[in-house]
């Protein structure tokens, strides 16, 4: 009875409601509401350091991030994955706080503080709540500065990392992305994404120290602050105080590597026991600062952004041969690379690699339709829109913007760039960085699966995934 | 400007009660006449809005022979309903600036989109005509089967420890069918699943009255009410569904089982005891205690066996692991931990050490210093994680399709704070014994031998 009672109600409202709303189309949204981002002020200590500050006060948290431009492009040749140690090793003790203590006063504030090495910057990172900001600062001051690197912590950690890289490499994605990255940069830094089996044993206080010395110096940071900031010159003066001590030191000469020729490569890393083929087919493409880039960003997106991309409706929703299927646009500061990334059932490994194949050609070979185009640059803006929601993400951009050298105005012009791409532009950038013939194809997979039904689509290099008690 | 001033200052205060230091996100709920529940969270600092529905239903309904359905059918809800075509609710969201996606949870189903704020009515008109008038047919059914297949080989048969993890750690940590089978499934009763499977499960729990709607961000509240009552509020009710009997027989005696893992290279494994009931003073001592444990950088199992003895390399665990909290479970759920280990130690000697962790909290308890600092690596960890608009609705939706109130999550705040060490030794003493402990251990093994090459 009760039922009953509910559905007469609800059919009296759907017939107030059929006049408002017509159900069988999407409704017509309001207009936009414009959003603007918090004023980026920049200002320089007399050592070099620069200071950026956003005064972003929707809630009470502050986001800092203290960059080093450098990264693991700069670790020595014969020492690969230093940078990432060193800076792992950060936190690990200083002249007057040991790991310990360190971690306690960090919990105890309620902030988190970690130091990372990228491609081609060194992080130290962390957040807290606005009022003891002072706090935070002072920790990322000590870790920068005063690092000690002790004897049993780094004997601690090159155990653990070597542990870490024999996780690392059970894995399929990373063995595929390794090795892409390996074939596409050659002899380029940006060939390698850790340590290697051998170069572990290398990591020791002198060559942690080295590099500590060589690239945390003052001229070469910058600090970011994003959050409820106190007033400028309040905040200005604590930053001196911590920082203002630090003395500068010139950076070593620097001539980066040629980026070498994108060609054709085939190479298949064998994973007995693998259950679907990983597949990353890419190439080098084109950096932010190149007039390439924002078509580029476009091209990606309807190739492989989302679910609504031409890669996920075909290679999943159409053919079901893969769970996921997308493209990957890394652009860092020297090269960029784009790559279209899935994971293929065994049984129809080369139909589907053929398949993405198609797709990378076919953006060079027609122009994208304008509906995909408009979607594509919704998607694309509002993706940006929503990277910016936590304050993690503008401090990430900033960081990005510092470390490539982006024009000041990068973050307010993105959409308009993006916005005024054209087809024409789309086909030509996806013939010169998305067509295949000059693309590196990986597959990490069984090759005892694979190998045979591979062979239609040329001679891959087999190579073998390293395994447990190798190292 | 002054009033934005005004706004900006409140939602502040709100978020983060200075006086007490409690986390806090505002809501206002109400009912529609077919018995959906909707909760509204405004704040306006940033033009993104986020929509979240909920359904009462998880992977623990499923039926004998039909494991891994709640997920297969999550997949059907995106295959297109009367009003939108197959493919175009992904097109409809990207293309608007959206992103979105549903996930499978042992006791819930949820959905959510993130758009700019202008495109609240397009959400609801997704939302709602997949709740009204989902298409379910055959050829969707097939390709979904696919899809869900190759996400098994993707994220568990192709990767270390997670086979272990799915399919084979609930059928330690419960003896009730409900909750020990493959939340994932198994690829012979995914491909048995009907049409009339999906027809039946579709009527029965995505039903307004099984499903709360959450809404964050900027909106004003007089519109959003009038769109969600437009979009759904003729949409009938279905009778309450008759839930599974989940209980577990009173559990004493514990059990250890190895299994040989080809994909891991470093020995793995999980502990874990039966947790008591939700809200429950041992419940909350035990998340503190868990907190001590493993939260922060300073915590015990970091400083001590990371650390101290060098023989972790690293850990997760929480009431509801391996799910990612307390509110992923109704009663009976678990807590639970994984370790992957050094391999020049034994998995006894981890498990040994662990279980001396625990022990020496519930023979000595914990200063109050300590107590506090954890406190506040969870108020900040909150903190950050509410920032954004997504977040705060999925908070509000589950407590309140977990609890049937979304100021659980307050309470569960205060009440948690408020624990002493005295209860988290009890809590401990009674509760994570040896003898009632299961353990998994994962050992590393070669890979199978595939059809000839090596």
């Amino acid at each position: 009875m009760k039922m009953k009672l509910i559905s007469l109600l609800c059919a009296t409202l759907s017939v107030c409601a059929a006049q408002t709303i017509d159900r069988t189309k999407p409704p017509v949204s309001p207009n936009a509401r414009p959003y603007k981002l918090p004023p980026v002020s920049e200002s320089k200590l007399p050592n070099g350091m620069t200071i950026m500050l956003a005064d972003d006060t929707r809630v009470p948290l502050v986001t800092v991030r203290l960059v080093f431009p450098g990264g693991n492009r700069r670790d020595p040749q014969d020492i690969p994955g230093l940078a990432a140690s060193m800076a792992s090793m950060l936190t690990q003790g200083t002249k007057t706080r040991s790991y310990q203590q360190l971690a306690e006063q960090l919990d105890g504030m309620g902030a988190s503080l970690s130091a990372a090495s990228g491609a081609d910057q060194v992080i130290i990172q962390g957040s807290v709540l606005s009022e003891k900001l002072p706090d935070l600062l002072e920790l990322v001051a000590d870790v920068a500065r005063n690092a000690t690197f002790p004897e049993n912590e780094l004997t601690l950690h090159k155990q653990n990392r070597k542990q870490k890289y024999v996780m690392d490499h059970a894995e399929p994605a990373f063995l595929a992305n390794e090795t892409f990255r390996k074939v596409t940069f050659q002899n380029h830094p940006y060939s390698h994404v850790g340590p290697s089996a051998e170069s572990i044993d290398k990591f020791t206080q002198k060559t942690l120290i080295g590099y500590r010395d060589t690239f945390l110096v003052p001229n070469n940071a910058t600090l970011i602050l994003v959050g409820s900031l106190p007033a400028k010159t309040t905040v200005q003066k604590s930053i001196t105080a911590l920082f203002g001590s630090w003395q500068q030191k010139a950076l070593p000469e620097y001539k980066p590597a040629a980026v070498p020729a994108a060609g054709r490569q085939l190479v298949l890393v064998n994973r007995p026991g693998s259950v679907q083929a990983d597949i990353e087919i890419g190439r080098t493409a084109a950096v932010r600062k190149d007039a390439d880039y924002f078509p580029e960003v476009v091209a990606s997106v309807v190739l492989g952004s989302g679910t609504n991309s031409r890669l996920f409706m075909d290679i999943r929703e159409k053919k079901g041969y893969a769970y996921d299927a997308h493209t990957e646009l890394t652009p860092l500061d020297e090269a960029a690379t784009m790559a279209a990334v899935t994971q293929i059932r065994n049984e129809v490994a080369s139909e589907g690699v053929a398949a993405v194949i198609d797709h990378l050609d076919r953006m060079g070979r027609e122009p994208v339709s304008s509906e995909e185009l408009r979607d594509a640059k919704n998607f694309a803006n509002g993706m940006f829109l929503m990277r910016l929601e936590p304050q993690a993400g503008l401090a990430d951009q900033l960081v990005t913007m510092k470390v490539q050298n982006l024009p000041k105005d990068y973050l307010e012009t993105y959409t308009t760039k993006v916005n005024s791409v054209e087809p024409e532009q789309i086909q030509r950038v996806a013939k010169k960085y998305i067509s295949s013939e000059n693309s590196t194809i990986v597959v990490v997979g069984d090759a005892a699966a694979l190998a045979k039904p591979l062979e239609k689509l040329g001679k891959f290099t087999v190579v073998q995934a390293p395994q447990a008690g190798q190292q | 400007m002054k009033k934005t001033i005004l706004l900006l200052a409140s939602v502040t205060t709100a978020l983060f009660g200075a006086a007490s230091n409690d986390v806090h996100i505002p809501y206002e709920k109400y009912k529609l006449p077919n018995g959906m529940r909707v909760l509204l969270s405004k704040d306006t600092s940033v033009p993104v809005i986020a929509v979240y529905v909920i359904y009462d239903v998880g992977a623990r309904a499923e039926e004998k022979g039909r494991t891994g359905f709640a997920h297969l059918f999550e997949h059907m809800m995106f295959q297109g309903s009367a009003n939108v075509p197959k493919g175009e609710h992904f097109k409809n969201v990207e293309a608007n600036g959206g992103s979105m996606n549903g996930s499978t949870h042992p006791d819930f189903t949820d959905y959510f989109e993130t758009m700019p704020s202008n495109k609240l009515g397009l959400a609801l008109w997704l939302e709602s005509d997949r709740m009204r008038s989902l298409a379910i047919t055959a050829d969707n059914l097939k390709n979904q089967q696919e899809a869900v297949k190759q996400e098994r080989r993707l994220s568990f048969d192709n990767q270390p420890y997670a086979t272990a993890i799915v399919d084979k750690w609930p059928t330690l940590a419960f003896s009730n069918f409900q909750s020990s089978h493959s939340l994932i499934g198994s690829f012979e009763d995914l491909n048995a699943a009907a049409v009339e499977d999906v027809a039946k499960f579709f009527k029965t729990y995505y039903a307004p009255n099984n499903a709360v709607l959450v809404i964050a961000g900027d909106f004003q509240t007089a519109d959003a009410k009038k769109l969600v009552q437009q979009y759904f509020g003729d949409i009938p009710a279905q009778p309450q569904p008759k839930r599974p009997d989940m209980t577990e027989p009173e559990r004493t005696v514990g059990k250890t089982e190895t299994v040989k893992d080809p994909h891991a290279q470093v020995p793995g494994l999980i502990v874990g005891w039966p947790a008591p009931k939700r809200h429950s003073a041992d419940w909350y001592a035990l998340g503190m205690l868990d907190a001590l444990l493993t939260a922060g950088q300073s915590s015990r199992l970091q400083l001590n066996l990371v650390k101290g003895k060098q023989s972790v390399l690293q850990f997760e665990s929480n009431l509801g692991w391996p799910f990612a909290s307390a509110q992923d479970f109704k009663d009976p759920g678990l807590y639970a931990a994984f370790f992957v280990h050094k391999p020049n130690f034994t998995a006894q000697q981890i498990v040994d050490q662990y279980q001396e962790e625990i022990d020496r909290i519930a023979k000595d308890g914990v200063d109050v210093k300590e107590l506090e600092r954890v406190k506040s690596v969870l108020r900040f960890g909150k903190a950050n994680n509410l920032q954004s608009a997504i977040e705060r609705a999925k908070t509000l939706g589950i407590y309140e399709l977990i609890d049937g109130n979304p100021a659980m999550f307050e309470q569960d705040f205060t009440e948690g704070f408020k624990v002493t060490s005295t209860q988290i030794q009890a809590a401990a003493k009674k509760y994570l014994t040896a003898t009632r402990r299961d353990v998994l251990i994962i050992q590393p093994a070669p890979p199978a031998p595939a059809g000839g090459a090596k």
